[in-house]
């Protein structure tokens, strides 16, 4: 029930942004047609403010959310994929890739040792076959530094 | 013969080395992708687009290896539905009821092998079908104005949610995002800027492929990490194939009737592949259902559902072809790929890119021959799949899914994108907003903004355009009633396919 009132809430404020925005729009250069950019997101604006409105009535059933401990464990996990982002160019595909598969493996349960030779092992070939056999290249980050 | 032509030059284009090697390659990593657990049919064709993108594949061969994927998941889909009890997508489920308990009865072999006849029955079928109502859908689909196109994408979003849907509304809601996604980006009519904010990479909008990944690889990952899935199934055994010439003649009119259903289900928007199985296993029990031992094991209760699910994939590629409405959500990955390739699938495709169309049909029957061939002797291959463990085979994907996105364009912002996608596809799922509509409606949006534009540009400004010839009407008549009647007929059959489930377990326990 909350989860549906919540989403109706925020789905409310965003279809009133939106419209808002949409009816804010600059008149085209050539003046104003009978669709001009906004009249499809007013109309998207409306649909999608009525339906928040319904489900603020008639919400559905909760699906059971997450503990905390469980939330922090799956913003972990985005925050690994962020930080194997941030380290692809810089640092090298397969260092990043390494972390990346192997903290993954692990947080799915996972011993350490299969862990950290899944990471090396998935990076080593991902990286092979894709800069020598289809001939994608991939940043190779320090590995390149040190190679020369 | 003018179909007949088509299709001959069709097989020159599929039959090439370098095609056939595309369909065999595809047909393989289907059936993988359709047997491993937790990478649906949807999820695994949407990880391969990028992919088949960067490596700058010819639009034929790109097709080619993407449609035999999706024949092929359609393949291992079974695999653990006859094994293990557990669907490997969802219009296997019906595979199950007899599937599982002829595996109990130590005929595992054998349901595979009969699953894998119809399976190959159901698609040759309805791509047969396919050949002979694609072209006469597309020459119909000629007389479609903008009025009626834009009614069309609307029935396509009322009909998204299925004649069994629960809650119509989160469809609605769903398919509103979509669209609201692709609005942003500067207006390709009035070059107006919309909901850029001055940020540079959102001037050409929202790349749909990085929100496919995002929304389905990345939340499949957060979802099997909450439900603790990661240690994956129990080791399972095959017995020696030993099947007679007799018990394939025995489910022989069984695959027929199944794939008739199948591929009707499959062209109607709103039925799908689930219902495609599910209609096909009902009949086939009410017509033979005495003679038989149906829910214990009986063959033609595993063939039944497996020529209808394959028939109706195959079937669903009809309204995706021709009209360029797709009706589920794996025809809608598809429909991604011609749209990043530059193809406007329509009746022009037809006549347009009519090889690259019949090389896809063409393409179509190689690879369902493959997968039959690669299935019965190959079979034990992919059941040892089954015991991969998820904990180390979802980190291993989500690379394979963040490799693919990074090599579009080599751009780490792209990478923020589908995770911020990923979080996105997680929170809707557990609120019960269907993905699938947010997909369609980034797809479709700016085609149906545009038909909108250009049927009221012809008007002068009148909306009654929009309703005003015969054929609209109708259309926009189908959408309502798409919306309306599941909330109609949708418990119901909700609850005849959960007691046809039930009854399965009572048998299990």
């Amino acid at each position: 029930m909350i989860g549906d009132r919540i989403l109706g809430v925020v789905l409310l404020l965003l279809a009133v942004v939106y419209g808002w925005e949409a009816a804010m729009f600059p008149e085209p250069f050539g003046g104003s047609e009978a669709v001009g950019p906004e009249t499809f997101p007013l109309i998207l604006s409306v649909v999608l403010g009525l339906s928040s409105i319904y489900l603020l009535v008639r919400p559905d059933e909760d699906e059971e959310w997450p503990h905390m401990k469980m939330l922090a464990e799956l913003g972990f996990v985005l925050l690994i994929l962020a930080i194997f982002t941030l380290m692809l160019q810089p640092v090298g595909f397969i260092p990043a890739t390494t972390l990346m598969v192997g903290v993954l493996c692990w947080r799915m349960g996972a011993k350490p040792l299969p862990s950290v030779f899944t990471g090396v092992g998935s990076a080593v070939v991902v990286y092979v076959l894709f800069n020598f056999l289809l001939e994608l290249h991939l940043p190779a980050g320090l590995l390149k530094l040190s190679g020369g | 013969m003018e179909t007949l032509n088509f299709l001959l030059q069709g097989f020159a284009v599929a039959l090439t080395p370098e095609n056939l090697m595309f369909a065999a390659i595809g047909a393989i990593l289907g059936t993988v992708i359709g047997a491993l657990p937790g990478l649906g049919p949807a999820n695994g064709v949407a990880i391969l687009i990028p992919l088949a993108f960067s490596l700058g594949l010819p639009a034929s061969s790109a097709l080619i290896l993407l449609t035999s994927v999706y024949a092929g998941a359609m393949y291992g889909g079974r695999i653990s539905s006859i094994l293990l009890n557990i669907p490997g997508d969802e219009p296997a489920m019906m595979t199950c009821l007899d599937g599982y308990p002829m595996a109990l009865k130590g005929r595992a072999a054998e349901a595979l092998a009969i699953s894998a006849i119809a399976s190959f029955i159901g698609s040759l079928l309805a791509t047969v079908g396919l050949v002979i109502l694609a072209p006469i859908l597309a020459k119909f689909a000629l007389r479609f104005g903008p009025a009626e196109y834009f009614a069309l994408f609307t029935l396509a979003f009322a009909t998204l949610g299925g004649i069994t849907g629960k809650n119509q509304v989160k469809t609605v809601v769903a398919a509103c995002l979509g669209l609201m996604i692709a609005t942003v980006g500067v207006d390709i009519t009035t070059g107006n800027q919309r909901y850029t904010y001055d940020i540079l990479e959102l001037y050409e909008g929202v790349d749909f492929i990085i929100a496919i990944v995002g929304l389905f690889a990345i939340s499949e990952l957060l979802f099997f990490i909450e439900m603790h899935a990661g240690e994956g199934f129990k080791k399972v055994s095959l017995n020696k194939l030993n099947l007679s010439m007799k018990d394939i003649i025995q489910v022989l009119p069984t695959c027929l009737r199944g794939s008739v259903l199948g591929f009707i289900a499959g062209v109607l928007p709103g039925a799908g592949a689930s219902l495609g199985s599910f209609l096909s296993y009902t009949m086939e029990k009410k017509i033979v259902g005495k003679s038989g031992y149906f829910g214990e094991g009986d063959p033609r209760g595993v063939a039944a559902p497996e020529a209808g699910n394959n028939a109706a994939a195959n079937g669903a590629l009809v309204p995706m072809l021709t009209l360029g409405v797709p009706g589920s959500g794996t025809t809608a990955v598809l429909l991604a790929m011609l749209i990043s390739l530059n193809i406007q699938p329509g009746p022009m495709l037809f006549t347009q890119n009519a090889e690259l169309v019949w090389g896809v049909i063409a393409a179509l029957f190689v690879g369902n021959l493959i997968l039959l061939l690669l299935n019965i002797p190959m079979i034990g291959i992919f059941v040892k799949l089954l015991s991969i463990p998820p904990k180390y085979l979802m980190p291993v994907v989500t690379l394979v899914a963040s490799v693919g996105i990074f090599a579009i364009s080599n751009s780490p912002l792209d990478l923020y994108f589908m995770i911020g996608f990923g979080l996105l596809g997680y929170l809707l799922r557990k609120l019960h907003i269907p993905l699938v509509p947010v997909i369609l409606g980034m797809l479709l949006g700016p085609e149906m903004e545009k038909s909108l534009r250009h049927a009221l540009t012809i008007s002068d400004g009148d909306w009654t355009i929009l309703w005003s010839s015969g054929l609209s009407v109708g259309i926009w008549a189908v959408a309502i009633a798409g919306l309306v009647l599941p909330y109609l007929i949708g418990p119901v059959l909700r609850r005849r396919m959960a007691a046809a489930q039930d009854k399965d377990h009572s048998i299990v326990d």
